[in-house]
């Protein structure tokens, strides 16, 4: 008559395969702020940097996109509500991308797009495709089409489309394979990653555990499938206006429509909160909820950027650096930070607790991280982030210096707490 | 919501030890969320069957609510055999918090 509940439908990815993706993330996080530490001078110059190509790949894949795999394989099963195909697959996805990135970013940093370079971005195309594999068989497994998973898949072929064209730039460093060089190609690999991966990712899983974390009674799946529509067209329009350039004033039209479903989304967030059951929100939803509105930054400043290219055919670089800013070190890490511990504590405390359950007290999950660092860290991480980026705007080392300082320390703050987390031991009962 | 039973004085005595039984991520009980939806008993066969749900098909946490609403009743029912299932139908909704949870989650 029922199901067991030993039964598959229990049986969720295990923890050994979402640690390593965690782990690293953290270091890689810790890395980025030290060269950005080291390189402050460069955010004075053109975008187009050996140093800001190493920090922004560092942040893209080793921070948000390995913490996104990590996390998303655990909670891909919830969303598909369907097991995950194959833990093996997802180790190696893992080890791919741990050997790539770290050759594909001393490639960068030393500019040498030799083998470093070449090796270290087949190893992340290799770890992103057998990603892909696991999350399209795991769907096709899975009985119930859901626009959440639609809005993961989706981003994820985006992430492949980016990482293969991330590669043939490399290549078209040191044989032409591409019709201009491969700078020419950088605002298409740079967008397809960050509208097509993180926003359309970041939208399908938010829009599932928002309302979860919430407990909230909305749901709107159609403006879920609006927001999708109009995130892929203005993507795909994107890359028709690229690849057949007309007037500067038509690219106004796939930022307006990628707006448009930002302003969807924080529209559907504001719902999920207005109609919570749940009253108290703790301040890791709350870091979440903020990086929802920070969306709003880099999309602002991208229209005085082209209003500038519009008005004088001139690229503010200084604008374009303070884009790139706001996006890995604003609104990705600020989701980031939140939902980090929103997710490990829960994830450790299953693994050391779940026998224990119901014969005892056991601590919380949010026990397992310490809430104080945990504020002091999104405080000293908000004014990292205001002051760096007014120091990029404004061209003055001393800011970048002093905001490069203070997120370095955020990034040894969530080292702290995410390993306070990792070494969790189980109290007696 | 209520709780489908055969014997109401065990239920009660079942229920008291569910209720220390709590979801990690939302820190309410089992029994307030609305997670338990019948618990049977089997005199002769010494059989305590309890029928629930998670509040989402493969909940991250499902596996350890499971575990602890098993072990609250072993240790209430020592000499019984405690069988729980686990069914979607119907899907856990909001509407089944209790009126004491909806109070633990308001304040």
């Amino acid at each position: 008559m029922f199901a067991s509940a030993t039964n598959t439908t229990l049986k969720n990815t295990s923890y050994k395969v979402v640690f390593p993706f965690y782990l690293y993330a953290a270091i890689s996080f810790l890395a980025a702020t030290v060269f950005l530490l080291t390189s402050t001078t460069a955010f004075t110059g053109h975008y187009f940097h050996p140093h800001i190509l190493a920090i922004t790949h560092t942040m893209a894949l080793g921070w948000g996109t390995m913490i996104i795999l990590g996390a998303s394989h655990q909670l891909v099963p919830v969303l598909i509500e369907a097991k995950l195909y194959s833990n093996i697959l997802a180790y190696i996805s893992f080890i791919l991308a741990a050997i790539g990135i770290p050759l594909l970013v001393y490639g960068f940093y030393i500019f040498d797009m030799g083998w470093p370079a070449q090796w270290g971005g087949c190893f992340v195309v290799l770890a992103i495709l057998s990603y892909l594999i696991n999350i399209a068989i795991s769907m096709a497994k899975s009985k119930n089409e859901s626009i959440h998973a639609m809005f993961v898949f989706t981003a994820t072929i985006w992430l492949f489309l980016t990482a293969i064209l991330g590669l043939v730039q490399v290549y078209n460093f040191t044989e032409l394979i591409l019709p201009s060089g491969s700078l020419h190609y950088l605002t298409l690999h740079a967008h397809a990653g960050i509208i097509g991966w993180f926003l359309l990712l970041v939208m399908g899983v938010a829009s599932r555990l928002i309302p979860m974390f919430l407990i909230s009674k909305y749901s709107n799946g159609r403006l879920l499938r609006w927001i999708y529509a109009l995130i892929n067209s203005a993507l795909l329009l994107f890359v028709v206006l690229f690849l057949y350039p007309g007037s500067e004033v038509l690219l106004f039209i796939p930022e307006i429509t990628v707006f448009s479903a930002i302003g969807m989304f924080i529209y559907y967030c504001h719902c999920a909160y207005k109609q919570r059951i749940r009253k108290q929100v703790d301040e890791q939803v709350k870091l979440s909820l903020l990086s929802v509105s920070m969306l709003l930054l880099p999309v602002l400043l991208l229209i005085i950027v082209i209003v500038f290219l519009i008005s004088s055919s001139v690229e503010k670089v200084n604008l374009i650096l303070a884009y790139g800013f706001l996006i890995f070190f604003g609104w990705i890490t600020a989701i980031i930070l939140g939902m980090t511990f929103k997710t490990l504590p829960f994830i450790v405390w299953n693994k050391v607790y779940h026998h224990r359950s119901g014969l005892g007290k056991t601590p919380n999950p949010k026990d397992l991280f310490d809430s104080s660092i945990f504020k002091a860290m999104a405080i000293i991480y908000i004014s990292g982030f205001i002051i760096f980026a007014a120091g990029i705007l404004l061209s003055i080392t001393i800011l970048l210096k002093a905001g490069a300082v203070l997120l370095l320390l955020t990034a040894v703050l969530y080292n702290w707490n995410v390993l306070k987390v990792f070494m969790h031991k189980p109290k007696q009962l | 919501m209520n709780v489908v039973t055969n014997n109401n004085i065990k239920c009660t005595e079942a229920l008291a030890a569910l209720r220390n039984v709590l979801d990690p991520e939302i820190g309410l009980n089992v029994v307030d969320l609305g997670l338990i939806y019948q618990i049977d008993f089997d005199e002769h066969g010494n059989k305590v069957y309890c029928r629930m749900t998670l509040t989402t098909q493969f909940c991250p946490m499902g596996e350890a609510i499971t575990d602890g609403v098993r072990n609250a009743l072993q240790n209430t029912f020592n000499d019984d055999t405690v069988e729980v299932d686990l069914t979607f139908d119907p899907s856990w909704d909001c509407e089944m918090i209790s009126e004491e949870g909806q109070i633990f989650l308001n304040r």
